[in-house]
């Protein structure tokens, strides 16, 4: 307790040095703290979105389908898919299985055609699991299975020059090959916030699409919605069990797999910030151990008198350890506090950052407190001053008494 | 006649200085008994400094052997040497060494604190020591608000803070002006007698030789004289 004290007290000898070092470890925790409550924000942000953006937490398909390309609408459909959805749906974590076509094709104003992406779904599901029917501008979303109603994306909608309300023709390709022709209405057109999905999105109900398509009861794959996205690779491995026993031979992928677009994105960020925390432990360490050298070197009698009173190498390594674990220790409550400060001003800001990577709209900055990366933020600093106090602490322990006592 | 409690044996030490060899200490011969005051005496550059680093296992010679209770000091253990001069000396300094960031009570807790001593045992303890030296009053005081004298008593109780065998002094009162000196001689001769403490002073204040049992003169890192 006497050595503690010692060093508590020893930080207060040089009280601006003790206080640059600090601050030092003081940003270095809270750049660690709000990064990775930003990052952390951010992929939740994207996680959530890739989930309720239509990918669901669980896809199941015919396993051709996420290995190769179809030649044909359907070619790889599911025809039992109804018994497969109330197997799956049987399952407790299971909130909701949602049945999906999709199709490509062309729709036309009547004077001008344009490819689309289409996707037949359930509307009403898709209203309560999904947030497309969030993403809606103008009009509204799809009333019900037998309506004759499409949504499409806002560039679509404007390379036709329609709005809601007009009337269009869907032309796609049946499983057979034959080209059929479907009347629809425009219900609402949505804002996805990617440009190239608003210039190509068409969805409409699972009975429009059937019937374009020349279809009954055949549907690409079922989305299941979970009560929790973090357990998903249990769930799959469950469901996919539940299907075998049922007599299914069914590939289901989680939406970790589906998304290739949120991987990278994390790759990036843990990239960026991963690098950044590097440069921001460099930054402490060498500060830091500046202190640390300093300190040293100053009390180069004071470690030869204690040497010659009995002190051990070992604690006289401790004794200047203990300094760095109290600086470190000091600097990363201050940092919190200010961490703290900080995420609420930021979330209260309103300040918008640009569009992050393959997004339309910029987003108001949103900061999360994180413990994870609080815990990081003070575990980094911790090991950079431990690092920084190392050599010159090894310095001192080393250094012949009598030469420390000589010392001017 | 006791036994002698540590000796020192035929001991040399030779420093570099550059690309020259300064011989320190040249075989020199010296044996310390329990309760005695013995003063090493010489002009600067003898070998005092040098030959009290070696009795107190502060430095390793380079030839020759020191010996506590007749057994020979293995140089190598660095823990093994801390461990003997905390629980076998005590040191007085010429330029005291307090732990400026200590107050007079911890400076006297230190040694006691690396030996294991309880909190509580070690403040009784200082309190005690430090009362016996002439300061009680300043036991909360830092070392910078001491006079030189008052610095001195408190490196004089620090040094017998776990009741150590030997106490080495160096130069003790060379930083204290002559009527202080006086007093801290009779303090540290008082107390070495009181408590059956061998006493080794490096010094050339013919004041403190006056009070010495026995006297070894150094000159050029060897033995010139011995008196008693």
């Amino acid at each position: 307790m006497l050595f503690w004290a010692m060093a508590l007290r020893n930080l207060g000898r040089n009280p601006r040095r003790s206080l640059l070092a600090g601050s030092v470890i003081v940003i270095g925790f809270s750049a660690f703290a709000l990064a990775g409550g930003f990052m952390a924000q951010t992929f939740e942000a994207l996680r959530e979105s890739t989930i309720r953006g239509g990918t669901g937490h669980l896809q199941f398909a015919d396993p051709a389908t996420f290995t190769g390309i179809e030649e044909t609408t359907l070619e790889h459909g599911l025809t039992e898919a109804g018994r497969a959805a109330r197997v799956l749906a049987a399952d407790s974590r299971v909130r909701a299985v949602l049945p999906r076509i999709d199709f490509v094709g062309l729709v036309t104003n009547g004077g001008r055609s344009v490819p689309f992406l289409g996707v037949g779904l359930e509307p009403a599901a898709e209203r309560r699991w999904m947030e497309g029917a969030s993403l809606i501008v103008s009009g509204r979303w799809l009333a019900g299975d037998s309506r004759g109603e499409v949504v499409l994306g806002a560039g679509l909608a404007s390379a036709l020059g329609i709005r809601p309300g007009d009337s269009v023709t869907l032309l796609a390709t049946s499983p057979e090959g034959t080209l059929n022709a479907q009347d629809a209405v425009v219900a609402g057109i949505l804002d996805l916030g990617l440009k190239e999905l608003n210039d190509r999105y068409l969805a409409t109900s699972i009975d429009l699409a059937s019937r374009l398509l020349g279809v009954s009861g055949t549907l690409s794959k079922l989305v299941v919605v979970l009560d929790g996205s973090a357990e998903a690779n249990q769930a799959l491995t469950r469901l996919s069990r539940r299907l075998r026993r049922n007599g299914f031979n069914l590939a289901g992928r989680t939406w970790e797999e589906l998304a290739p677009f949120y991987r990278q994105v994390r790759l990036l960020y843990l990239g960026i910030f991963g690098f950044m925390g590097i440069i921001l432990a460099v930054v402490v360490l060498l500060a830091t151990a500046n202190t640390m050298i300093m300190a040293v070197a100053e009390r180069t009698r004071e470690v030869g008198t204690l040497r010659a009173l009995g002190t051990r190498p070992g604690l006289v390594m401790r004794t200047f350890f203990a300094e760095g674990v109290l600086l470190a220790l000091v600097g990363a409550g201050a940092g919190l506090v200010l961490s703290l400060i900080v995420t609420v001003s930021l979330n209260h800001s309103g300040i918008m950052l640009p569009p992050p990577p393959g997004a339309a709209h910029p987003i108001p900055i949103h900061v999360k407190v994180y413990a994870l990366a609080y815990f990081a933020g003070g575990g980094a600093m911790l090991a950079s001053v431990l690092l920084a106090s190392w050599l010159p602490a090894r310095r001192a322990a080393r250094m012949p008494i009598v030469d420390a006592l000589a010392h001017v | 006649m006791d036994a002698a409690v540590l000796e020192g044996r035929r001991l040399t030490r030779t420093y570099r200085l550059g690309s020259t060899r300064v011989e320190a200490l040249a075989g020199v011969d010296v044996d310390v008994r329990r309760g005695e005051i013995l003063a090493l005496q010489g002009p600067s550059g003898s070998g005092k400094t040098t030959l009290i680093n070696l009795l107190g296992l502060l430095d390793g010679a380079d030839g020759g052997e020191v010996l506590l209770d007749g057994r020979p000091v293995p140089h190598q253990d660095e823990n093994l040497l801390a461990d003997l001069r905390r629980d076998r000396f005590g040191f007085v300094f010429q330029t005291f060494n307090l732990v400026p960031v200590l107050t007079a009570a911890e400076n006297v807790e230190v040694p006691m604190a690396l030996q294991g001593t309880s909190a509580v045992r070690r403040r009784s303890r200082a309190r005690e020591l430090l009362d016996r030296v002439g300061i009680g009053g300043k036991a909360e005081i830092r070392p910078d608000l001491l006079s030189g004298g008052q610095r001195q008593r408190v490196a004089i109780a620090r040094a017998l803070a776990n009741d150590p065998e030997i106490i080495l002094a160096d130069e003790p009162t060379a930083n204290l002006d002559s009527a202080t000196a006086r007093e801290i001689l009779d303090l540290l001769g008082g107390l070495a007698q009181e408590r059956r403490v061998a006493l080794v002073l490096a010094t050339h204040d013919p004041a403190v030789v006056e009070r010495a049992g026995r006297v070894v003169t150094l000159r050029d890192g060897r033995v010139a004289g011995r008196r008693g």
